[in-house]
């Protein structure tokens, strides 16, 4: 009888202190596509580097989280995504590994290769902490039959241009007095905003960390946003019973929409119907757009270092990016990689290599909460009818409070 | 037959017994409800190594924003409109669930079934009904109110529509506990009342309300705490918006310990929550004893 008591409290104690022999890979899962490339690409990994022993754990939900915890209790995997919009504070906390030494070690591992948006990215007090993965970037969804009904033959490439051509596609197609085709869609959320901030000349934090979300170009960029929606040629996802606006464009109630290219796949599978062009955002006084990135990070504690660099220098590198991107998932970060895959010739993907030359990252330079009191402002001006000005000029004052360091 | 065991052995079982629960509780909640306490008084950033302590810096902190405010606000005024909607609610189910009514199981089973789902099933059912283009509008335009509101982003409107559906979901749990207390009355009661030419809103008032009273204790601080900690409906339907308009103070600790890497402000908001809670209950007992008759 005791000796039972005993072995269970032994093989506890060893479970307890399992250390880990392999070293681990892990990302989140947005879809099954996604997840086979993922498998795919490290399957070839493998096969170059048959000698590093790996385990792939991809965290099904709540990936910040999780991350949040598992870094903080020094049980991170080895190698893992970080999104790019939180990578500052993650940068600010020491917690991630200088890849520095390891890249001037790894002459293979081009870094002028990365676009000049890219290479930078996920650098911080002149360290290198990461690589994008990937990169997405907002560009303009337009209906062609929408626009072929209404007797437009191209997207629109100014502001003035949006509005007319919206005000042109906004219809009531069924006749029963309300409008059911909306020229244009709008988010209250602030990413959407941002690239006609940046058109109109205006950011949410310079490079000296000084707030301009409350400045004047900002204000107006918003006020031409919110018009867009008040005066009725666009609409918002919620109001159309949508969760998001590739929903809308789907279901045919808009004709022109800005997203990421992580519509195609979707309307592919749920809206195979829709007949669609790719075209770069409307400029206002310059050409702007946001572009989103992910990057391959390592943590301060990893025990698998040279495992995890061989992985690593792979996933980022030329013939891993090159897997990753050329089902067109997500686009490549290296320009080389582009190239290679002929996106530079693609009529859809053309439009985003286009892009990425004026770009500006999403990733700002600001405690987490900035995004929530920045949602709340967006929210207040949607919902509560308040108006851009009042509104930013207060959200500044507040975001003063988020600065890092 | 005799027990042949001595006191000695049984304090030993019954201790033995009552030691892995206790051992688990300890180390899953007290300790944990312990450390939450300790953690107020940091600025603990669980990626960071250097805890700082900074004393009461993270209650002035909370005080001092305006968020926090608004939830303690919402969260007040969510729990003023739920609980002594629902209590009444479900005693009045219970006091006709108790009648002789042809099909009364299904009764009782239908005012149960939202007890018993799950609470983020039953956010995304009412997440589609309040929708603009959603049920609630559907059936207020054919019985020809105009209405062209998102219930969820009208900050007016999402607070209450959030309540309608906790009394909804908890309702039915209630309705047990005082189908159960109402089954205790005794009969002779009554009869003894209507013999004395009592109706049916008397006997209702009279006798059945006063006999419930301790079931009513129960569920009104049962639904007290629950209301209290909301958090399921709020992060699935509204996730605090628009513009804060239902953040409630759970909601709060979740965005600042899990979003913000604010461990030690998310505590302290969670010892006010407790100190709240304990408070309220306590006037409770104090005022609307259980046993009062």
């Amino acid at each position: 009888m005791r000796i039972s008591y005993f072995i269970v409290l032994v093989t506890l104690c060893f479970s307890c202190s399992n250390e880990e022999k392999n070293m681990r890979f892990s990302s989140w899962q947005s879809s099954q596509t996604e997840e086979k490339i993922v498998r795919e690409t490290l399957e070839s990994f493998k096969k170059v580097y048959p000698e590093v022993a790996f385990d792939y754990q991809p965290i099904p939900g709540n990936y910040t989280e999780k991350i949040q915890l598992m870094l903080g209790t020094g049980k991170a995997p080895d190698l893992f995504w970080l999104k790019g919009s939180t990578s500052p504070a993650y940068m600010s906390f020491n917690v991630l590994y200088p890849l520095d030494s390891l890249i001037s070690a790894t002459p293979e591992f081009d870094v002028d290769d990365f676009f000049p948006l890219f290479k930078d990215a996920f650098k911080y007090n002149d360290t290198y902490y990461g690589f994008g993965k990937d990169f997405n970037a907002y560009v303009l969804f337009y209906n062609t039959e929408m626009f072929e009904e209404a007797g437009l033959t191209s997207p629109p490439t100014n502001w003035e241009e949006l509005v007319t051509y919206a005000t042109k596609l906004t219809k009531d197609t069924n006749g029963d007095g309300k409008t059911n085709q909306f020229g244009f869609v709008v988010e209250p959320t602030i990413d959407m905003l941002m690239p006609f901030a940046y058109q109109n000349g205006g950011e949410l934090i310079s490079d000296d960390n000084e707030i301009k979300i409350g400045e004047p170009a900002f204000i107006e960029a918003f006020d031409f946003y919110i018009n867009l929606y008040r005066t009725g040629i666009a609409t918002i996802p919620s109001n159309q019973g949508a969760g998001w606006n590739g929903d809308v464009f789907g279901r045919k109630q808009a004709a022109m929409i800005i997203s990421g290219a992580w519509l195609i796949p979707y309307l592919k599978e749920s809206f195979p119907d829709v007949k669609y062009k790719v075209a770069e955002l409307p400029m206002g006084k310059y050409k702007a757009t946001l572009a989103f990135s992910t990057a391959y990070v390592i943590p301060k504690t990893t025990k698998h270092l040279d495992d995890t660099w061989k992985m690593f220098s792979y996933l980022a590198g030329k013939k891993g990016m090159k897997e990753w991107t050329s089902s067109g998932i997500a686009l490549p970060t290296r320009k080389s990689v582009a190239l290679e895959n002929g996106f530079y010739q693609d009529s859809i993907f053309s439009v985003f290599m286009k892009s990425v030359v004026y770009a500006k990252l999403y990733k700002i330079d600001l405690k987490e909460r900035w995004f929530d009191e920045s949602e709340a402002a967006m929210q207040a001006v949607f919902y509560k009818g308040k108006e851009p000005e009042e509104v930013l000029k207060k959200l500044a004052k507040k975001l003063e409070k988020y600065k890092l360091n | 037959m005799k027990f042949s065991s001595s006191k000695k052995e049984q304090r030993f079982w019954a201790y033995l017994f009552l030691g892995f629960p206790l051992l688990l509780m300890s180390v899953f909640v007290f300790f944990p409800i312990a450390f939450a306490f300790v953690v107020s008084f940091y600025d603990w950033n669980l990626l960071i190594p250097d805890k700082p302590f900074v004393g009461l810096g993270n209650y002035f902190e909370l005080f001092k924003d305006e968020v926090f405010v608004k939830a303690v606000k919402n969260t007040i005024v969510y729990t003023m409109g739920v609980v002594p909607v629902q209590t009444m609610l479900s005693l009045f189910l219970a006091f006709i669930m108790n009648q002789k009514i042809v099909g009364i199981a299904f009764f009782r089973t239908a005012f149960y079934i939202p007890a018993v789902t799950s609470s983020v099933v039953t956010s995304i059912i009412f997440v589609w009904i309040y929708s603009k283009p959603g049920l609630l509008n559907y059936i207020l335009d054919t019985v020809g109110i105009d209405s062209n509101i998102d219930w969820l982003t009208n900050p007016s409107t999402v607070l209450p529509a959030i309540m309608v559906l906790n009394i909804w979901t908890t309702s039915g749990y209630f309705m047990v506990s005082f189908l159960a207390g109402l089954q205790s009355i005794p009969t002779t009661l009554y009869e003894a009342a209507k013999i004395d030419g009592a109706n049916q809103w008397r006997l209702f008032k009279d006798i059945t309300v006063p006999m419930v009273r301790p079931v009513t204790y129960f569920v009104v601080v049962m639904s007290l705490i629950g209301c209290f900690q909301v958090f399921d409906q709020i992060f699935i339907m509204s996730s605090g918006g628009p513009d804060n308009s239902s953040t409630t103070m759970s909601y709060y600790v979740y965005q600042n310990s899990f979003k913000y890497f604010r461990f030690g402000l998310g505590a302290a908001s969670a010892v006010i929550l407790a100190l709240l809670i304990f408070t309220v209950t306590a006037i409770q007992k104090k005022y609307l004893p259980p046993d009062y008759y």
